[in-house]
């Protein structure tokens, strides 16, 4: 009896060795699947922990109890208390629309913004100034002739309102609308809120979510299914918890306008780089972005725009009024002045390897390949950086792509500037006049750069890559929405490297399966020979 | 008869092995895409850890080899390989005898030395390195980056084929042993069923190879004197057979002399080496005679003395002495004497003598006095 359980001990023993070594520790994930856990964070002050204390009654300033008659003399009445102030607002982008920028792959740096890119959306804002600029920090930019040095033009109020009550006319170069209370809003200024930041973040390229797909009206009062961060009952952060500003410099840039790898907010500065408990995981972190898995789809609780084709505008009723076409959703799907379009919400990304830094299409430049990529996000596999440790080495990163079909000049190949708005019918502007070509000629010539005078439509695309909208862990991807050979996979699409569960090298598989089932083979065959031959052998021995 | 073939250690070490090369082919063709069984992230951390049990088995495992002297196990040999292949192929369907047989130093027939060793010094360190270099060297931020996973993948692959190709090839052949069961019975229990030929033929070569190893020992160890009985234990221990009482049959053929001694003096046995190193010409002309033949005059009361005490039931291991043989002439041997029983009754003594050349015994006594 004992020398039985000491020979099976020593088949069993290992057995529970192995269980052992496998199973040694669970707890692998700081947020399990049944509800989250305390998060490590850094640099990050919990909603619980937060102070809000008024630091100074504005309703108790003499200077804002003073009756306004412009806009204008509120910033004036800002800036006697806050001196100096207007320095750090004329160096921000949201007053400039420009910057100095290195485009990947070019030597040369360029003034790049709002002011002068080309995009896929509105196409760009030169000779339709008026429109646009009412999501600009100023007031009264009309034409190339704005004085961008007059401090009295800067409007504080669109960022720092909290009345609720500010708002930005259409139309009329970024004054506001008409008859509204400057001593109750003046007198109600406080940190920016999302909803601040969101009129034109929200609200970019035309609509509520239209460019950003992951920016969205929504987000002012959303759950955790929207967004983790901002969700109400969760942390409820504003957008800048993360794009954190000091002086007036706010922390984050998009790709859509910039290039160039610096002064990101980013996951890590709270998070750190390794927000795992699982060193595996940590280790994705090398080559895939946090977003990867943390935002497996946009546009959540309204559609964005994934498709602009302007080459069908202009189709008008048979009464010469505008036509407008909506989807099911009730997104609009044609409009006589921007052409036919393509909502969609819930989107799955698609997925791209980007090192930080981007090119951009400049209208001066000549297109060498269709669709034109109005914003080249650089990287590949290839690319593990010069210095690994920063961030340009290449990731995989989820992207909005925003496919479109935009007027360009297909004689000297450039894009084109179109002028799109005017008050006035018979000032060439498309949206009023619906003629393309009067449109481009009269854009071209504000923008003094030259035009073949013919027109087509080329299709382009434009890449946004996303950040917001993050969701909670449990509805992260999973490892085999990446590892695994189905077309449905989230990576199906980014070939050129070796993705395990995803790829296999057909020539391996092969003599593998072959010389298994030739084994096994041999192994029935040798074996069926020998029972056959031994039954034969005792029959005849009976015999 | 059976016969204890794999020990404690080695059994132990084999049925591990087998769960964690079953568990990581398992995970590994899991990773690989081939189907959803644990769920990819616990196949992933399985898989891993597995690997580092796998890897502290296996250092064990090379320690073992290496201080029990079991690596010699699979020095290759291409001897009888045609012979052991023409058995697979066409002797086993005719019921023909193995070609070699399974001995403890020698368990394995040329072919298997072949594939074990290509096992372990090829497949099982390649899946290893590229095992690691799967975990470590795809990171960036490491101090070597490989290009692409791919190729080290490719190679991981083609090692976890060729593993299983083993498998089943290795689960199949346990079955061609003495009976379909007895290989995967012996690795169970140690002992294997075998022939009565077999068992002969093992227990004859394992005391040659006992024997070899205490006389090299007793080259080059301090501690000479106990060496026949180290082959002794050795080889009751590996063969788990009580030599005392079946001295004789283990002894035989075996190049070692054997004598036995009734209380009266006289020789009751001796075997064939006895009377070769003694130069008689048969067993005839010694059996009966005074056992103080065998030494000089000078010599022999030290061996009476010996005799004496193991008659009252010691065993002496006398290290080297000179030998009086029938033509007058002298020779080396170690000499172990113990007693001889029957119905429990001590009734003479038995022993076993190993030649020793003329240099080694000079080194010997040489040795000997030294220490002194």
């Amino acid at each position: 009896m004992k020398r039985l359980l000491y020979i099976l001990s020593i088949v069993i023993i290992p057995q529970f060795i192995v269980y052992m070594v496998i199973t040694r520790t669970d707890n692998q994930c700081v947020i399990n699947k049944e509800g989250p856990t305390e998060l490590k964070v850094e640099n990050y002050t919990r909603k619980a922990d937060r102070i809000n204390i008024m630091v100074a009654d504005h309703s108790k300033f003499e200077i804002l109890q003073q009756e306004f008659e412009r806009p204008q003399d509120v910033t004036l009445a800002c800036l006697s208390c806050h001196t100096e102030r207007h320095h750090e607002l004329m160096a921000n982008n949201h007053w400039t629309w420009e910057r100095s920028e290195k485009l990947a792959g070019r030597d040369s740096i360029v003034s790049l913004g709002k002011k002068n890119i080309i995009n896929n959306f509105c196409i760009g804002i030169n000779g339709s100034e008026k429109t646009c600029v009412r999501c600009h920090i100023g007031y009264g930019w009309g034409d190339k002739e704005f004085d961008f040095t007059k401090k009295e033009n800067i409007d504080c109020l669109v960022c720092h309102d909290q009345s609720g009550l500010y708002k930005k006319g259409k139309g009329v170069s970024g004054m506001p609308v008409e008859g509204l209370n400057y001593n109750i809003i003046s007198q109600s200024v406080g940190s920016p809120k999302r909803e601040n930041c969101g009129i034109c973040h929200y609200w970019g390229g035309g609509g509520n979510n239209v460019k950003h797909g992951d920016l969205d009206k929504a987000m002012n009062s959303c759950s955790k299914d929207v967004d983790v961060h901002m969700a109400i009952e969760g942390e409820d952060m504003s957008c800048i918890a993360c794009h954190t500003t000091e002086n007036h410099v706010i922390k984050g840039k998009l790709y859509a306008l910039s290039s160039e790898d610096k002064n990101r907010a980013t996951c890590e500065q709270c998070h750190t780089d390794k927000p795992h408990n699982d060193k595996v995981l940590n280790n994705h972190g090398d080559r895939i972005a946090c977003q990867t898995c943390h935002i497996p789809e946009y546009a959540k609780a309204n559609s964005t725009k994934m498709v602009w084709d302007w080459s069908t505008a202009g189709r008008l009723n048979d009464d010469g009024s505008q036509i407008h076409e909506s989807d099911a959703d009730g997104n609009h799907n044609y409009l006589s002045i921007k052409g036919t379009f393509v909502y969609n919400d819930h989107v799955k990304p698609e997925y791209m390897w980007f090192n930080g830094l981007a090119d951009h299409v400049l209208i001066t430049d000549s297109i060498t390949s269709i669709p034109i990529q109005m914003n080249t996000l650089m990287g590949s596999y290839d690319d593990k950086g010069e210095n690994c440790e920063s961030t340009s080495c290449s990731k995989i990163w989820p992207v909005k792509v925003h496919r479109g079909k935009q007027p360009w000049d297909p004689i000297l190949r450039k894009l084109v500037q179109p002028k799109l708005w005017s008050k006035n019918k018979g000032d060439s502007a498309y949206w009023v006049d619906f003629d393309w070509s009067n449109s481009i000629t009269a854009g071209m010539k504000y923008t003094d750069l030259p035009y073949s005078g013919e027109y087509d439509f080329v299709e382009t695309e434009m890449y946004w890559p996303l950040n917001h909208q993050v969701s909670t862990a449990a509805k992260a991807l999973q490892c085999t929405d990446c590892h695994t050979s189905s077309e449905d996979g989230r990576l199906a699409e980014l070939k050129g490297f070796y993705l395990p569960g995803r790829d296999h090298y057909d020539f391996i598989e092969y003599i593998g399966i072959l010389l298994v089932l030739l084994t096994a083979a041999g192994v029935i065959i040798h074996g069926g020979i020998r029972i056959v031959l031994r039954k034969n052998c005792l029959h005849s021995k009976e015999e | 008869m059976k016969v204890y073939i794999y020990k404690g250690f080695e059994r132990f070490w084999h049925w591990t092995q087998v769960t964690l090369i079953v568990m990581l082919a398992l995970t590994g063709f899991e990773i690989h895409g081939f189907y959803e069984l644990f769920g990819y992230r616990e196949a992933v951390m399985i898989h891993d850890r597995t690997a580092w049990g796998f890897l502290a088995l296996i250092i064990f495992a090379i320690f073992w080899h290496f201080t029990t002297g079991e690596w010699r196990q699979y020095i290759p040999t291409i001897k009888l390989v045609k012979e052991q292949a023409q058995y697979y192929i066409t002797g086993i369907f005719k019921g023909a005898e193995h070609p070699t047989n399974k001995l403890v130093y020698n368990k394995f027939n040329p072919l298997q030395r072949l594939i074990y060793l290509g096992l372990k010094i090829l497949v099982i360190p390649v899946m290893v390195l590229s095992g690691f270099a799967y975990m470590y060297l795809i990171y960036p931020n490491e101090t070597f980056v490989l290009g692409s996973l791919g190729p080290v993948a490719a190679v991981h692959t083609l090692g976890a084929f060729f593993l299983i190709v083993f498998i089943i090839a290795h689960v199949y052949l346990t079955t061609t042993g003495h009976k379909p069961l007895s290989s995967i019975q012996a690795m169970i229990t140690g002992w294997e069923e075998m022939s009565e030929q077999e068992a002969k033929e093992m227990v004859k070569s394992e005391m040659e190879y006992s024997l070899k190893v205490a006389k090299y020992n007793l080259i080059t160890n301090k501690d000479r004197s106990a060496f026949l009985d180290e082959a002794l234990m050795e080889t009751e221990a590996k063969l788990g057979v009580k030599c005392n009482n079946k001295l004789h049959d283990v002894i035989s053929n075996s190049g070692a002399g054997y004598f036995r001694i009734g209380m009266d003096g006289t020789y009751q046995e001796v075997n064939e080496s006895w009377v070769s190193l003694y130069k008689y010409e048969s067993i005839d002309e010694i059996i009966g005679k005074n056992y103080s033949l065998s030494r000089s005059k000078d010599s022999f009361a030290q061996l009476q003395e010996t005799f004496n005490k193991v008659l009252k039931g010691e065993t002496v291991e006398h290290g080297l002495v000179i030998r009086h043989c029938k033509d007058g002439s002298i020779g080396y041997h170690t000499l172990t004497m113990t007693p001889f029983t029957k119905d429990n009754k001590i009734v003479g003594v038995e022993g076993i003598i190993i030649n020793i050349d003329r240099d080694n015994a000079t080194k010997l006594q040489w040795d000997n006095e030294n220490n002194k």
